[in-house]
């Protein structure tokens, strides 16, 4: 049926049919977002309901971590980073006078223990605490009035905006040394099944992760002690906690001026609030 | 040509790094990239150990499975065999690195007692499945290449299988296993993703150093989830691909060592 010269004209036509879809594809802008996973899920949810009134609109949004989102705006291959943390000096210097850093969400950093921990009894810990796990002097929930079970102490990568908020509130800089660590996990999702796999673990994760087996235990000193819930967010009672921002370049075109307003309207700041975050209104 | 250039360039780029630092941060023992410590040794002490692991256990069991299949195993159990053992190679690494994750690391916490699962053990399992195939399919080949005419006079000289086994096949099946074991130790040596899913990441020579039921870190596992981070030209950067060149050198010298031997045989 098919002889050598008619495969050669369905081959031709496939490629003109390719390069007719090229500029139809071409037409559609796309907005290109990534950066910290714990933005992840509002830019997801924001970007799916902007769509429907927005068609002829392209948005990805990836992950990465915060210090992907800084990087990859400085290097200009995407056109809003995530970071759920302030710029650091050095990159405020670089990036200060070509960048908007736009707060789009509130957050805690929840102190995430495993279930079994929590059932033990260890359901609130001081920040001295807290300190002293991670810097490797407290190394067994014995100590802590839990079970006789050495504690699984979950770091996270250097860059990550999680580790920057956690280390400035308890170990006192945000570049702070862990020596306590037992091992470094990357995203709050690679985190959240470390804890929820685990029996004896303690983490930092953004309050959005938790679930029964991943659970925050109050922070702070005796009755003191305080929930990473939105109220003691909102009413300044819960120390860890982050404004989650998004990186604009100035001089962005209007497509990404309209998602960041899209963003910040009262629809973008109710899907904050659906996905477990507090809103900055 | 082409390695020149990829040297060339890598040490192009993490020149700044030595440039600034000289050369001793190889064997520094401490890695903050924000405090401008880029010791090389944890990773570097990983790297070896999960890749002497993944060898300890994928070598004898590659080599015996080869001896299996070239010379009991019926022909036609063979085929397939060699079919099932090409799949396997051709599994792409991230699928070992899941299935470490959800099968292995549960399973070595619940039968060692272990704080984490996320250890060089883990690695050195996954990178003994990986290279597997591969040491299996050429020893095979190295085996069966072995010609008939050695079978059937130590066959006529009345020696025994394991006899003929030892004396007559392996020493000349020897080259081509080694090779097999080169190259295995290059992929277990370069791979990425699935070590860096169940290794743990942590940047700290194991203690004591031979306790490889401790979490620790690769050069692979280091530039897999630090690269994006590093601002392109920061010293960080360079130092990630430092990494790398520490990488290709160590896999160049270990080819190089072989082709020598190879050439005085």
């Amino acid at each position: 049926m098919f002889d050598r010269c008619n495969v050669g004209l369905w081959i031709g036509f496939l490629g003109a049919g390719f390069l007719l879809l090229g500029p139809l594809y071409a037409a559609t802008t796309t907005i290109k977002i990534a950066g910290s996973t714990t933005l992840l899920p509002i830019l997801s949810e924001a970007a799916k309901q902007y769509r429907v009134t927005h068609p002829d609109l392209s948005l990805t949004v990836s992950g990465g971590g915060s210090g992907m989102g800084v990087a990859n705006i400085e290097r200009g291959t995407i056109d809003i980073g995530m970071a759920s943390r302030p710029l650091s000096e050095r990159e405020a210097e670089r990036l200060g006078a070509s960048i908007d850093v736009i707060p789009v969400a509130r957050d805690a950093v929840a102190i995430a223990v495993s279930k079994a921990v929590y059932k033990s009894g260890v359901t609130q810990l001081s920040l001295a605490q807290i300190a002293a796990i991670y810097r490797g002097e407290i190394r067994n929930w014995r100590e802590l009035g839990g079970l006789d079970a050495k504690i699984l102490v979950i770091d996270k990568e250097a860059s990550r905006g999680t580790r920057h908020v956690f280390a400035t509130v308890v170990l006192g800089s945000a570049r702070a040394r862990a020596p306590g660590a037992t091992i470094i996990t990357g995203s709050n999702n690679e985190e959240q099944s470390v804890i929820s796999r685990s029996d004896q673990a303690i983490g930092m994760i953004s309050n959005a992760w938790l679930n029964d087996r991943v659970r925050a235990i109050a922070v702070g000193e005796g009755d003191m002690a305080v929930l990473p819930t939105i109220e003691n967010v909102a009413l300044g009672r819960y120390m860890i906690k982050r404004d989650l921002n998004i990186l604009v370049p100035k001089g962005s075109g209007d497509e990404v001026k309209g998602f960041v307003a899209f963003l910040r309207s009262e629809q973008g700041q109710a899907i904050v609030e659906t996905v477990g975050f507090h809103s900055v209104r | 040509m082409t390695i020149v250039l990829v040297l060339g360039f890598l040490l192009y780029s993490s020149w700044p790094l030595i440039q600034q630092q000289g050369i001793a941060f190889i064997i520094g023992d401490e890695w903050y990239p924000f405090e401008s410590l880029y010791g090389m040794l944890p990773a570097l002490v990983g790297t070896v150990w999960a890749v002497v692991l993944a060898l300890l256990i994928a070598l004898p069991c590659g080599v015996a499975a080869a001896i299996f299949c070239a010379e009991l195993l019926p022909a036609h159990w063979r085929g397939s065999m060699r079919f099932s053992m090409e799949l396997m190679a051709g599994v792409p690494s991230v699928v070992y690195g899941l299935l470490g994750m959800w099968v292995l690391l549960p399973l070595l916490e619940s039968q060692l007692e272990l704080l984490t699962g996320r250890t060089l053990l883990a690695a050195g399992l996954l990178l003994a499945l990986m290279i597997l195939p591969t040491i299996m399919v050429l020893s095979e080949d190295a085996i069966r290449a072995v010609r008939q005419s050695q079978r059937e006079a130590a066959k006529n000289l009345g020696i025994g299988w394991d006899a003929t086994l030892w004396r007559v096949l392996l020493p000349q099946a020897w080259p081509g296993i080694r090779v097999a074991t080169l190259l295995a130790t290059g992929r277990a040596m370069g791979e990425t993703v699935a070590v860096m899913l169940v290794v743990g990441s942590i940047d700290r020579i194991p203690d004591p150093f031979y306790n490889f039921l401790q979490p620790a870190q690769t050069l692979t596992s280091r530039i897999g989830r630090e690269m994006a981070e590093a601002s392109i030209g920061s010293l960080h950067w360079a130092a990630l691909l430092f990494c790398g060149l520490l990488l290709a050198a160590i896999a160049m010298g270990l080819s190089l060592l072989t082709q020598r031997k190879g050439a005085a045989a």
